[in-house]
């Protein structure tokens, strides 16, 4: 895993020159696929090993063979976001998707709400809780529907 | 759970940790499970966010261009679209490589463009039954509106308010509807495969939620460019160049508030135009009054299988 969405936009972007050049030969795509998001990423926090916010090698694997087998249950995680969001108050919505949209900057925005940015996070923090809440509920209805 | 977990988990990904906590969450996440389906959780949900942020940008950015521009910014964006049609959209929607590339596999979704989406533009002029063309909204029996009667708009300042039609009018059809056509060529051409979907997602609210309500999502797509599809458009809907699909929601009573409801479309290749129809549908019989309704937040999206394995 890498520590900030910059940093995994930009391995992201050699990944995909590298499944782009080899697509057309390769049987198996999503183990493969995986696997070298997987080299990228390690050999991306190799170079800033020194970071408190990496994770060690044996961590970044075990987070990634996790998510290979998690991923059912992620992308149904995915479809129930919609609704949950919509659930959400509209301000709320709003501002979650303001401070997820790119060049959004959170010091910025808390000064527009006349927050401080650690209020600002908190805020976030708990959005983001109650959604991961309302995607679990979610899932476990349509499981026993 | 542990609640801290939460807390500790959302910091790291914002850079706030300390150095003895992104430690302590490295040890945790090695040992615990369940810690680290949570961290894999957020992750997901991180990713998943910032690609829905990323394309209502997108969306929002079409929407409140110029008039003037509009067609040249659409026109700059469509080589993006085709690009991303070649692999993946949202290359810049990643927080989490591992989740990115999970997503290859999964279906693309791509936001097409409503006019006025959230039904917020007052003074555009409405027109009476379906639209000429695109970038317009027809009505049978509604009108935007504000907050009123505690309902308050879901989506922007403003909200369309569908009125009941009396059953005693003598008119054909009694469900009051908006309409709106979307010209799929520029939109979807690049993307549109043999399993393409559409799907169509608005949101309705009661004024009275004491009794059920019953709203429609139609949608109907053409193989005519919009000018042609629109002349003599009932009479086409049943011809073989059409596909339709039509479906009703239900809503309990005493459930308040807005409801949101989805229907998917399967858009054959060659579909041009996309004609949507959202209506509230009067009680059956005449012994329960019709009730005003509210639209809004209509969204529309281009569904593309993924043709990986």
């Amino acid at each position: 895993m890498l520590p900030t969405r910059e940093e995994a936009s930009e391995v992201m972007q050699e990944v995909i020159v590298i499944l782009w050049q080899k697509f057309s030969s390769v049987e198996d795509f999503r183990p493969w696929a995986f696997g070298v998001a997987r080299i990228a990423a390690l050999r991306h926090l190799e170079r800033r090993k020194r970071d408190r916010h990496v994770f060690d090698d044996d961590l970044v694997n075990r987070l990634a063979d996790l998510a290979l087998a998690q991923e059912p249950l992620h992308l149904s995680e995915r479809e129930a976001l919609d609704g949950c969001l919509h659930k959400l108050p509209a301000a709320q919505r709003e501002l979650v998707l303001t401070a997820y949209t790119k060049g959004t900057r959170m010091d910025d925005l808390a000064t527009q709400r006349g927050q401080t940015p650690m209020a600002l996070y908190k805020l976030l923090h708990r959005i983001r809780q109650a959604l991961l809440d309302c995607v679990q509920r979610t899932l476990a209805q349509e499981e026993h529907a | 759970m542990n609640p801290d977990w939460h807390d500790l988990i959302q910091r790291h990904m914002a850079g706030l940790t300390t150095d003895d906590e992104a430690a302590a969450l490295q040890e945790l996440l090695k040992k615990d499970d369940n810690a680290a389906r949570l961290y894999l959780r957020y992750t997901n949900l991180d990713l998943a966010l910032e690609s829905k942020a990323s394309s209502m940008d997108a969306t929002r950015e079409l929407l409140t261009a110029p008039a003037t521009i509009r067609s040249p910014r659409w026109l700059s964006w469509r080589p993006l679209t085709a690009a991303a049609a070649g692999i993946i959209f949202g290359m810049f929607c990643t927080s989490v490589v591992f989740g990115y590339v999970a997503q290859l596999a999964a279906v693309k979704k791509m936001p097409l463009l409503v006019f006025d989406a959230g039904l917020d533009d007052a003074k555009q002029p409405l027109k009476d039954g379906l639209p000429d063309h695109v970038g317009q909204w027809g009505v049978d029996s509604a009108k935007i509106l504000a907050a009123e009667a505690n309902v308050k708009p879901l989506l922007g300042s403003h909200m369309l308010r569908l009125e009941p039609i009396p059953r005693e009018k003598n008119v054909k059809n009694h469900t009051s509807r908006a309409y709106q056509a979307l010209d799929l060529r520029s939109q979807t051409m690049p993307l549109l495969g043999e399993d393409s979907e559409v799907e169509v997602t608005a949101s309705f609210c009661s004024i009275n939620s004491d009794t059920s309500s019953r709203y429609l999502i139609r949608a109907i797509a053409l193989d005519e460019a919009p000018e042609a599809a629109m002349k003599g458009f009932w009479s086409k809907v049943e011809s073989d160049g059409v596909v339709s699909q039509s479906q009703r929601f239900d809503t309990l009573p005493g459930k308040s508030g807005w409801h949101t409801f989805s229907m998917k479309l399967r858009l054959p290749p060659g579909s041009q135009t996309l004609v949507l129809i959202f209506g509230a549908v009067p009680p059956e019989g005449t012994s329960r009054p019709a009730l005003v309704h509210y639209l809004d937040d209509v969204q529309v999206s281009l569904l593309t299988p993924q043709p990986l394995p």
